[in-house]
């Protein structure tokens, strides 16, 4: 077992790494002369290209791009992520500042998809075909096909404007979480709640769940004690990737609720050009993905007897 | 035989129908069998003659995604299991039934411990506290020839072999203290090595606790050495049964007869070659009237396409012996009681 995490943990660094490094090429290939846009903002129209030169010269970029890749990444494992182009503050603060609020929206919303996904899909398999099943069905077809910009503005019109429970946008208090959480859990709730009740149904059909019955279970507790431990791993999988990509949905959810979070700087680094910006957050943003999908990895290893008890033995 | 005894098991006149989306199949048509206290029946017949769906089909333990329809009645323990409400049903077969199915490997919950189930079974049906559950799991476990059962009592399916498994499912049958137990092909899954002494082992349990079996099984070897009773199934429908010693020895129906022919014998001085029944068993979607064995029989008559043959109990000692076959029993002046 523990040869086995250091070699996948191994292979997270090396991803990393690799990612990272696609990522910078394709910021510094991005359309755009940085240094212009700096001279720009410091003297207005008129800057000229002597400026222009110097300004480059300082940021380094006209050095060759392996060399500002491994400059970058050697500054950025000490933790210095640079400064922001936009804000005028490190990254690394900004990043101590906003981390915690996309940790609250991703954490919720996160949990939200976990519970309302096990619920939806445990209910739709148990009615099998009757009205719930159904209902449950179509309601995970609507949220799965519906964008989140579009939950998010559906959600305040319903809740914050017209029935005023809500509010808008911002962090006062749990009650400003609420919508955000639901926007953002909708889609990896609606996808899950389908994963559940597929797999449930395919481990309903396997000789194992007819021992169930034989054993003189009725139908919905042959669901519960034995479909629904066989199910952990595809679910699991399926939920790190859904996981992962709520960060994704963090960008737009963040925007449009107002919250400083890191998926909002993301979008304001973009705007504004601000490659620093864009490069520290993507690099988080690959830290992310890799580790939360080792962690899955992990914790699939640990609630699979068949794979738990290989490594041990 | 004693009147008195009330037999455990007893399905009579049964008839199930299985719908998928498109087809509709009868599985099982008329079909009457029964099991006695420390009675073991052997159900033979080939691949899709009915033998699990007859037995398995009244407790509610066909695979999901068939609609079953059936008719007739299902007798155990005073109640008819057909029409049975299914909170009612479940409580039945865990009480009532212990089943052992094809493959243990795929039969076994692959995230659940083996001994914790026989102890919650244990626990659920014999009202056995945490404790003693334990220790009489531990024991099943090491009556059904499990060596080392304290350690096996923690370990997961994957963690053992098919002929281990299969011990540990039939441990697992028997953990309610089961009137019946059916072995639905024990041994179909396992090495040769291993069919015997699982068989050995269920013929033990059976003497040791004074239960009914049903042995389904195509394997005639294995009718041979633990039934007590055999049932001959072709195409949903009984066409002979008796002592094992009456339809092993003097089989009537044509169609039994075949089957005992293609037995390959292998102390046969000159190794004849093994007979085969010709043509295959009908298309169970389209019924015909008359015998369904008309097709492939040489004692074909007419008649035999028209009527559907009656079972006719014929001069035996002891058990009764009957034969779906009026044609065989006029040819060959067999005396009919």
């Amino acid at each position: 077992m523990k040869s086995v995490l250091i070699k996948r943990f191994l292979l997270a660094c090396f991803l990393i790494v690799a990612a990272s490094a696609l990522t910078f090429a394709l910021v510094a290939a991005a359309p755009g002369n940085v240094a212009a846009l700096i001279a720009e903002r410091a003297a207005g129209p008129g800057a000229d290209a002597e400026m222009i030169r110097k300004i480059g010269d300082e940021l380094g970029l006209y050095d060759p791009l392996p060399l500002r890749y491994a400059r970058w990444l050697a500054s950025a494992a000490t933790g210095d992520l640079g400064v922001s182009l936009r804000t005028g503050k490190p990254v690394a603060e900004e990043f101590a500042a906003r981390i915690p609020m996309t940790a609250a929206l991703l954490g919720g919303g996160g949990l939200i998809a976990f519970l309302l996904s096990l619920t939806l899909g445990i209910a739709g398999a148990a009615s099998n075909g009757r009205l719930a099943d159904r209902v449950i069905h179509g309601f995970s077809l609507v949220g799965a096909s519906t964008p989140n910009f579009f939950v998010a503005a559906l959600l305040v019109i319903v809740f914050s404007v017209t029935l005023g429970w809500l509010p808008t946008f911002g962090t006062s208090g749990f009650q400003s979480w609420l919508l955000p959480w639901a926007t953002i859990a909708l889609f990896p709730a609606s996808v899950l709640s389908r994963v559940v009740r597929v797999n449930l149904q395919e481990a309903m059909s396997r000789p194992f769940a007819t021992t169930g019955f034989a054993k003189g279970y009725t139908r919905s507790s042959v669901l519960l004690r034995e479909a629904l431990p066989n199910i952990a791993i595809p679910y699991l999988t399926t939920f790190g990737a859904q996981f992962t990509l709520m960060i994704i949905g963090s960008i737009v959810v963040e925007t449009v609720f107002a919250l400083r979070g890191v998926g909002a700087f993301f979008i304001d680094a973009i705007r504004f050009r601000d490659f620093v910006g864009m490069q520290s957050t993507l690099l988080l943003f690959i830290i992310f993905f890799v580790m939360t999908n080792l962690l899955v990895d992990i914790i699939c290893m640990l609630v699979d007897p068949r794979i738990r008890r290989a490594r041990s033995a | 035989m004693t009147s008195q005894v009330e037999p455990l098991y007893a399905i009579n006149d049964l008839v199930i129908d299985l719908y998928a989306a498109t087809v509709s199949v009868r599985a099982v048509d008329g079909v009457s069998l029964h099991v006695m206290p420390g009675e073991t029946v052997a159900i033979v017949g080939e691949s899709g003659s009915g033998k699990t769906v007859s037995t398995l089909g009244p407790l509610g333990l066909l695979p999901e995604g068939v609609t079953v329809d059936v008719r007739g009645t299902a007798k155990a323990g005073g109640k008819d299991l057909v029409g049975m409400a299914s909170a009612r049903l479940s409580q039945m077969r865990g009480a009532y039934f212990g089943v052992i199915f094809q493959d243990p490997i795929s039969a076994l919950n692959p995230m659940l411990k083996v001994g914790p189930q026989l102890a919650e079974q244990a626990r659920r049906f014999c009202g056995l506290s945490h404790e003693a559950a334990r220790k009489e799991a531990v024991s099943l476990l090491a009556r059904s020839g499990i060596p080392d059962p304290e350690d096996r009592y923690n370990r997961y399916p994957h963690e053992m072999s098919g002929g281990m498994l299969q011990r540990a499912m039939i441990a697992l049958a028997l953990a309610a203290r089961p009137k019946v137990l059916i072995a639905d092909e024990p041994t179909t899954a396992l090495d040769a090595t291993v069919q015997a002494q699982i068989l050995e082992l269920i013929r033990q349990i059976q003497r040791d606790n004074d239960i009914g079996v049903i042995l389904i099984t195509h394997d005639i070897g294995a009718v041979a050495s633990v039934a007590d009773r055999v049932v001959v199934l072709y195409a949903g429908q009984v066409a002979e049964e008796g002592s094992v010693l009456d339809v092993l020895t003097s089989p009537v129906h044509p169609y039994t007869r075949g089957l005992l022919a293609s037995v390959p014998d292998f102390r046969a001085e000159d190794r004849v070659e093994a007979h085969e029944i010709p043509g295959l068993p009908p298309n169970q979607i389209k019924l015909e009237p008359g015998c369904r064995f008309a097709e492939r029989c040489e004692h074909v008559e007419p008649q035999c396409r028209v009527e559907r043959p009656p079972l006719r109990t014929i001069a035996a000692p002891g058990t009764p012996h009957r034969v779906a076959c009026p044609v065989v029993i006029r040819r060959e002046g067999i005396a009919v009681q």
